[in-house]
């Protein structure tokens, strides 16, 4: 699968070409600073949106962005092609204030699903044909709409469940039905955090499951909207994926402030922050091996343990960089917060010591995980997604990789210093939670290719050119109504960011697209019909955190 | 199809310990009812070697040796190598507060524990222990630890069912469906060492293996039927993990899964039971093994009780090994390889053993 | 059964050479980095009130209190609060605020963790290490020139 979408060249699609496949449909333009934006009325989203992916090839809905204007809504679908994703296009859907209702995107693209249900809830957008349009991350209980204008904060937010009822809402309980509803979390030894997954059994098969989200939501895109741009909001990003992707998410920020306020980074630095980045994937590979083998194998033991005791190599060695060991902060715009430590060689010799006791240490895991028949028995043919299907629910990462979607945004979308080295993408044609099993371990080999490049080029840069940032205003305030999505290849998958900025040093509106929000919707498609601890080991693979799910 | 009369070894003459306690004491004078508070006396003593070994000792060593494989340090500050832990976990478990389900079915919430925890201490009745620790010798012994090791799966399908819990009921339903599955292969594959021995008496059995099976060097090789029928001795190690719940089959708990399985909403002395009717159903497990495949307690220089306990202890080593190394199947799987495995393998070397054994006797 | 067997003999192979990766803390202290940043110490002798780092402090961990002719009066920092960014030490010209790598701090309600200046100062050396040696090659990258107006208020 992933051979025919190498070989499936995409055709290039230029803004004229859409203009003229949109016609009249296209009511005027709205362009961001990465893609051509088409406004359109918001009964024609539906049907713009297949031309866009049937005729123009647009086969990705990145992420939804709504916002309130002062004198309307707007929706903003963020489309890309797996195939390419910097050919980009953005389809902006205003509303009116009275009545913010605009058509769903769901028919079109599964992703949308949760997408508008976000949206709707944080900002109070109605998706008219929407299948489930319930609140996603806050209560059901909760009054208003926190992003919206005019939200009063002081108002009590909450109402108890009693008051919110419905007392003439038909009950669905079903005397005569076989199954049974089981409650999965949000105190679970299986659910990686407070996920709460609404199952509904038949023995024990799973007929349904429906993930509860928002245990872990605190306001991250609002905290973001009111910190400063030059400052406040880098250590942010450490705190959506927590467990040590810090400087990933970072870099989208990074990447996408830096686009929007137009600052070039040295090289050296971006060198420094590929490698770091780089060494963080390593580490957070390690721990999503080591609790994916924590949930087939069912307890603390020796892979757990052994994952674990990897990864604080890294950590250790990212501490020596960033002074942290989760919470970076390491990135600033234009730059890094820092050279490497000194003495330089000390921290060189230490990081290539950990990248030649690697290949040790994966061959290991091979013996332990990946070469155990029990453990094949167990992974092989569950939690199957198909290729069709990760496109349809926006799946990024090695959740798409895993099912040989050739999609990685480090070198489809290159930044950094990715485009100068040599390495490979990992894709595996399992679809399985084998498969990716199997590409998160090829994935720590492969970063640790890039790391080995990135120190070479590090110990022999000129001693004079060594600049970790660019000279950077303290104020930032970009022009008013710039906008930009940007995104950046994370542990997980992409993690997209869009800004709109308003005029001052603060966004007007930060959207974080996080890509466990999108692969965690997947679970219903990889589960269904599958046993309980096949539900348990695909959420493992899937491999979320709900610090970003939840943001 | 039993053995010949030729192979039978005739009753033996060891003296149990009911009577050995019985004639210290002085207590064996006062006719039945002395003899019963010997009977007593000796369970008791038993009794408190076994909770000593598993319920004291069993817990403090999982820590360790986990700790050894998974290359950390483990309990180690309270007393000797954190020996004392034991106290303080035992203190700690025994004083929390026992929460019990409003919807709890009583008493047979109540009743699970103990029938978990005592249908194992019952089996070790009959299991010679070697230095003449051996309370009862009756002809069926073998059947007998059997039967009363099967009891546990009332207990863990009434601890499920009781708990009004649906991640207990799932793992009770589980713990049933295990159960019976593997308890047949357990059974069968007895009775391939049942042929060997020609009775089921267990004093018989162990004797049976006190021969030489071949001498090597002018070291004799003792005809232990794990050297005679070494297949069977496997078979007999697989389905005796699925039965006590160990990995790769533990899946009536399962912790990632469903939780804690039929003991999630067990607390307090209760957990206390039914954690320590595990870790008596392992070494159960073990004695069993021990006794009908290890030679019992047999062994060079050192007494026969210290070697019953080593080859039990070898057991629960191997069960803690096998939780840090191997993945746990699921539980269609687990199903299928008792049903359509261990069942047609262990039917098989029942009927090679009995040709074979026909055809040398 | 050779992956069963060859995942047995890897752990036993761990069991046997018994190394472990754990330590005892606290008689056997992690080591910690140079950079490593932890809780903050104060220098009122240096501050010359310029409240930048108040300012750039993302989450309002620290607060400020001046009389009317500026003079500074207190100095609260809630190191419960705090996220441990270093912003404020990267702002502040005078190095009057430095994170030590004091990471061993405890209170017993979280009111306990708001220190006022007197207890900022009182913060000891982790080892006896000043950071700002060990920050001392790098502290012109970071500080920076930058173009625009600093704001002393």
């Amino acid at each position: 699968m992933s051979t025919e979408l190498e070989r499936q060249q995409p055709t290039e699609v230029s803004e004229d070409d859409l203009e003229v496949l949109l016609g009249d449909r296209a009511l005027g333009r709205d362009d961001h600073l990465n893609a051509p934006g088409f406004v359109i009325r918001p009964d024609d989203v539906q049907d713009v949106l297949t031309d866009l992916r049937d005729e123009a090839g647009f086969d990705h809905l990145s992420c939804l962005t709504a916002q309130q204007y002062s004198d309307r809504y707007e929706s903003i679908y963020h489309l890309k092609k797996y195939a390419d994703p910097t050919q980009e296009v953005s389809v902006v859907v205003p509303t009116s204030t009275d009545d913010p209702v605009s058509q769903s995107a769901e028919p079109v693209f599964r992703t949308a699903d949760w997408h508008e249900r976000e949206a709707f809830d944080l900002v109070g957008i109605d998706y008219e044909g929407h299948p489930d349009p319930r609140r996603i991350l806050l209560p059901e209980t909760w009054q208003g709409h926190p992003l919206s204008e005019g939200y009063d904060q002081e108002k009590p937010q909450i109402v108890t469940l009693s008051e919110h009822a419905n007392p003439i809402q038909p009950d669905h309980h079903d005397e005569e039905s076989d199954t049974m509803f089981l409650n999965i979390g949000p105190h679970h030894p299986a659910t990686h955090g407070v996920l709460h997954v609404k199952t509904v059994l038949d023995g024990e098969t799973v007929v349904d499951v429906d993930p509860d989200i928002g245990y872990l939501h605190r306001c991250e895109e609002q905290m973001c909207q009111q910190g400063t741009y030059r400052h406040q909001i880098m250590p942010y990003p450490d705190r959506w994926d927590y467990v040590s992707a810090g400087l990933l998410n970072e870099w989208a920020y990074a990447r996408t402030a830096e686009d929007l306020a137009d600052i070039e980074v040295p090289e050296y630095a971006q060198i420094i922050r590929t490698m770091s980045a780089e060494l963080c994937r390593i580490a957070s590979h390690m721990l999503a091996l080591g609790t994916f083998a924590l949930d087939v194998y069912g307890d603390f033991t020796a892979v757990f343990q052994y994952a674990f005791r990897d990864r604080e190599v890294v950590q250790d060695i990212l501490e020596d960089l960033t002074g942290q060991r989760l919470m970076f902060n390491y990135f600033r715009l234009g730059g890094v917060a820092w050279d490497l430590p000194e003495p330089r060689d000390e921290f060189i010799a230490k990081t290539r010591d950990f990248l030649d006791e690697l290949p040790a240490k994966v061959d290991e895991y091979n013996d332990m995980i990946t070469s155990n028949e029990i453990f094949q028995i167990r992974c092989h043919n569950t939690g199957v997604l198909e290729p069709e299907e990760v496109k349809d629910y926006g799946c990024t990462g090695p959740v798409a990789r895993g099912s040989g979607v050739d999609y990685d945004l480090r070198r489809d979308d290159p930044y950094g210093y990715y485009e100068n080295l040599e390495w490979d993408v990992i894709t595996e044609d399992g679809c399985d939670n084998y498969a990716r099993v199997l590409v998160r371990m090829q994935e720590v080999e492969e970063s640790a290719k890039i790391i080995e490049q990135c120190l070479d080029l590090l110990e022999d840069w000129p001693e004079d050119e060594r600049d970790v940032q660019a000279n950077v205003p303290r104020t930032l305030k970009p022009d008013a109504d710039t906008e930009v999505y940007r995104a950046v290849e994370g542990a997980k998958g992409e993690l997209g960011i869009y800004i709109r900025s308003d005029g001052t040093d603060k966004p007007g509106r930060f959207k974080i697209r996080s890509p466990c929000f999108s692969n965690l919707q997947a679970l219903e498609a990889m589960s269904e019909g599958e046993y309980i601890p096949d539900l348990v080991a695909s959420l493992g693979s899937l491999d979320i955190v709900l610090g970003e799910v939840d943001r | 199809m039993v053995g010949e009369g030729a192979t039978l070894p005739l009753q033996t003459d060891t003296v149990l310990l009911p009577e050995r306690v019985g004639e210290l004491t002085g207590l064996d004078q006062f006719g039945v009812g002395g003899e019963l508070l010997a009977a007593f006396l000796a369970a008791f003593i038993v009794g408190n070697i076994m909770l000593a070994m598993t319920g004291v000792a069993g817990p403090w060593a999982k820590r360790k040796i986990t700790a050894a494989f998974t290359d950390r340090i483990a309990v180690n500050r309270l007393g000797p190598a954190g020996l004392l832990i034991i106290v303080a976990d035992s203190v700690r478990l025994l004083s929390k507060e026992l929460i019990i389900p409003e919807d709890a079915d009583r008493p047979a919430y109540d009743l699970a524990p103990i029938v978990i925890a005592s249908s194992a201490l019952l089996g070790f009745a009959v299991i010679p222990m070697g230095s003449g620790i051996h309370l009862a010798d009756p002809e069926v012994g073998l059947a007998f630890v059997f039967a009363v090791a099967g009891i546990a799966s009332i207990g863990l399908v009434m601890a499920g069912y009781a708990s009004a819990n649906k991640y207990s009921m799932l793992g009770g339903l589980r713990a049933v469906a295990q159960n019976v599955a593997y308890e047949i292969p357990l059974v069968v594959t007895g009775m391939s060492v049942v042929i060997f021995a020609g009775t089921l008496q267990m004093s018989a059995i162990v004797e049976a293996q006190a021969q030489t099976l071949v001498s090597l060097g002018g070291l004799d090789i003792p005809a232990w039927y794990a050297l005679v029928n070494p297949f069977a001795f496997v078979l007999f190690l697989v389905a005796n993990f699925a039965e006590v719940g160990r990995n790769p089959f533990d899946t009536p708990e399962a912790p990632t899964e469903i939780v804690a399985g039929y003991q999630t909403e067990y607390s307090s002395v209760y957990f206390v039971l039914i954690y320590l009717g595990e870790f008596i159903h392992i070494f159960l497990g073990g004695a069993i093994i021990a006794t009908i495949f290890l030679g019992g307690p047999a062994g060079p220089v050192l007494p026969g009780i210290v070697w019953f306990i080593i080859k039990i202890w070898a057991v629960f080593f191997l069960t803690q090994w096998l939780r840090s190394a191997i993945p746990r199947v699921r539980i269609d799987q687990l199903i299928e390889i008792g049903w359509k495995g261990l069942l047609v393998l262990s039917f098989a070397n029942l009927v090679i053993t009995a040709v074979i054994v026909g055809l040398i006797a | 059964m050779i992956g069963l067997l060859k995942s047995m003999a890897t752990t036993m192979k761990h069991a046997l050479d018994g190394s472990t990766f754990t330590v005892e803390y606290p008689e056997t202290a992690p080591d910690v980095s140079p950079r490593f940043r932890g809780v903050h110490k104060f220098s009122q002798e240096r501050c010359i009130w310029c409240r930048q780092c108040e300012n750039v402090c993302p989450n309002d961990t620290i607060q400020i209190v001046m009389d009317d002719k500026r003079n500074g009066e207190q100095y609260n920092l809630n190191i419960g609060q705090c996220i441990y960014c270093r912003l404020c030490e990267e702002v502040c010209p005078v190095d009057a605020i430095l994170l030590t790598q004091n990471f061993e701090f405890t209170g017993d309600t979280k009111h306990d963790l708001v220190y006022n200046k007197d207890q900022l100062r009182a913060v000891p050396w982790y080892k006896d290490i000043d950071p700002l040696e060990s920050r001392e090659p790098d502290r012109g990258a970071w500080i920076g020139e930058g173009d625009g107006d600093v704001d002393y208020q």
